[in-house]
């Protein structure tokens, strides 16, 4: 299995979609079911478009709670992303 | 108002090229002149929307047996539900499988009966696994999610990491191996379907090390059978808590089985509105929540997560819709599940794993039947 890199650009995988937001939460919807997202899981997918790579994304994060430690964030984003990937619910 | 169902069940048409021993559907099929119109669906597709249902299930029979399905997908779409069709693959061209997605098909979920060809036509009662296979290989030229689903039992386990390996070569996002379920067709057909022990032993052995290698290229979803648990599963996820099933004639069912519960009155989307029959309809209210339960489900820490199991079943065993049902172990009547599951691991059966060379119109199965 490939790893996560940098320059990875994560994507929701074909046949995942958003569904429409409910307050703070939204859900992705796939073939079998949909998982609910909010807070900060819901922020890293939201960047996940296939254009922004691994490395803007945990940029973005950073900036946006700034007391946090970029290497901190990367681990959990990459942690995140993994798991969906194997849920099949993400690609890179 | 009891809490949105997750998914609306469509069950198209009973008409099915195919003729699986396995099938679920009821022995009673509806008939093609019974079946309510598009606008009818679209109707329901719509009011499934809104009534919060996040997914359609397109199936049947085989959804392809209707040739209004590219606009009834284009519908379900444009009312923002996810669209799934559930198919046979037979009946589907590549121009056809082009419109469908540009309707807004979302998953396509293939079926094969085996990786061999031979066995895979004698379950299915048809020629139709090259098809199936032709089939597949158009499925990745088109932006739609792709899962290969295989139904598994006595005859075709042992060839498990086979049939995981021609899944690998057609590239699905998810191969689904399910356990038969012993309803409708299977029903009948249980003493040539129910697995040995030791097959159950070796399938998970298989899936765990596949599972293994092919992390994050296709995941592999496994349904163990039922009559090897220890408790039930819950069935549908609660009896009118998640799911919705109308019938091709219209009729609204909480399960792809209840026809066979005495005494149900299934009210018809021709008359009744699909909010009005998620509430009101009796046979919704009929095992939904507790208070229909006997002992021991009604005191059981697990009511909550298996909701006393599946109701067809226990009438389907025990003969009574209200029992525990009796794959529990802590069910009254589990006897008779253990007897089964004994009979299916005895020497001195009469259930063989069938020869290959000796299956074809051996007479053994009974094959499931077209409406008229």
């Amino acid at each position: 299995m490939s790893r996560l890199l940098d320059t990875s650009q994560p994507r929701l995988a074909a046949g995942c979609r958003w569904a429409d937001a409910d307050g703070d939460e939204r859900m992705v919807l796939f073939p079998e079911g949909a998982i609910r997202l909010q807070g900060t899981g819901r922020e890293i997918l939201e960047r996940c478009d296939g254009e922004r790579s691994l490395q803007q994304i945990v940029a973005d994060l950073q900036a946006r709670y700034s007391a946090s430690d970029a290497a901190q964030i990367r681990e959990e984003v990459v942690n995140f992303l993994d798991k969906l990937r194997q849920k099949r619910i993400v690609d890179f | 108002m009891p809490p949105a169902p997750l998914a609306l069940i469509a069950e198209l048409t009973h008409r099915c090229p195919l003729h699986c021993v396995y099938c679920s559907n009821p022995l009673e099929l509806q008939r093609a002149v019974d079946e309510i119109t598009t606008d009818d669906w679209m109707r329901v597709f719509r009011e499934a929307a809104q009534l919060g249902c996040l997914h359609v299930h397109l199936t049947g029979g085989e959804p392809l047996a209707r040739n209004d399905l590219v606009p009834l997908v284009n519908t379900a779409r444009n009312a923002n539900l996810y669209t799934n069709l559930i198919t046979s693959g037979i009946g589907l061209s590549e121009t056809r499988l082009k419109s469908l997605v540009e309707a807004g098909l979302e998953h396509i979920q293939l079926s094969f009966q085996d990786s061999r060809e031979d066995p895979a036509n004698d379950i299915a009662g048809a020629r139709s696994h090259q098809a199936k296979l032709d089939l597949a290989r158009q499925i990745r030229k088109f932006k739609v999610a792709f899962t290969v689903n295989v139904v598994v039992h006595r005859q075709n386990l042992d060839h498990l990491a086979e049939i995981i390996n021609l899944a690998e070569q057609l590239g699905p996002d998810r191969l689904e191996v399910a356990n038969v379920q012993y309803y409708g067709w299977a029903l009948a057909n249980r003493d040539i379907l129910l697995p040995t022990r030791q097959q159950i032993a070796e399938s998970q052995t298989v899936v765990a090390n596949a599972r293994q290698r092919l992390q994050g290229l296709m995941r592999i979803d496994y349904v163990a059978p039922d009559y090897y648990a220890r408790y039930p599963k819950a069935c549908m996820g609660g009896w009118g808590r998640r799911l919705i099933l109308i019938d091709p004639a219209g009729r609204a069912l909480p399960c792809h089985a209840a026809n066979v519960i005495p005494d149900m009155v299934f009210d018809n989307v021709r008359q009744r509105s699909l909010p009005w029959i998620w509430s009101e309809s009796p046979a919704f209210q009929r095992f939904r929540g507790e208070q229909w339960m006997p002992d021991p489900c009604r005191s059981c820490d697990r009511r909550t997560e298996d909701f006393g199991g599946c109701r067809c079943q226990a009438f389907l065993i025990t003969g009574d819709a209200s029992a525990t049902d009796p794959v529990c172990i802590l069910s009254p009547a589990h006897q008779l599940v253990a007897d089964q599951v004994n009979r299916a691991n005895s020497n001195q059966t009469s259930l063989p794993i069938l020869e290959e060379n000796n299956r074809s119109n051996s007479g053994t199965w009974v094959y499931r039947s077209n409406p008229h």
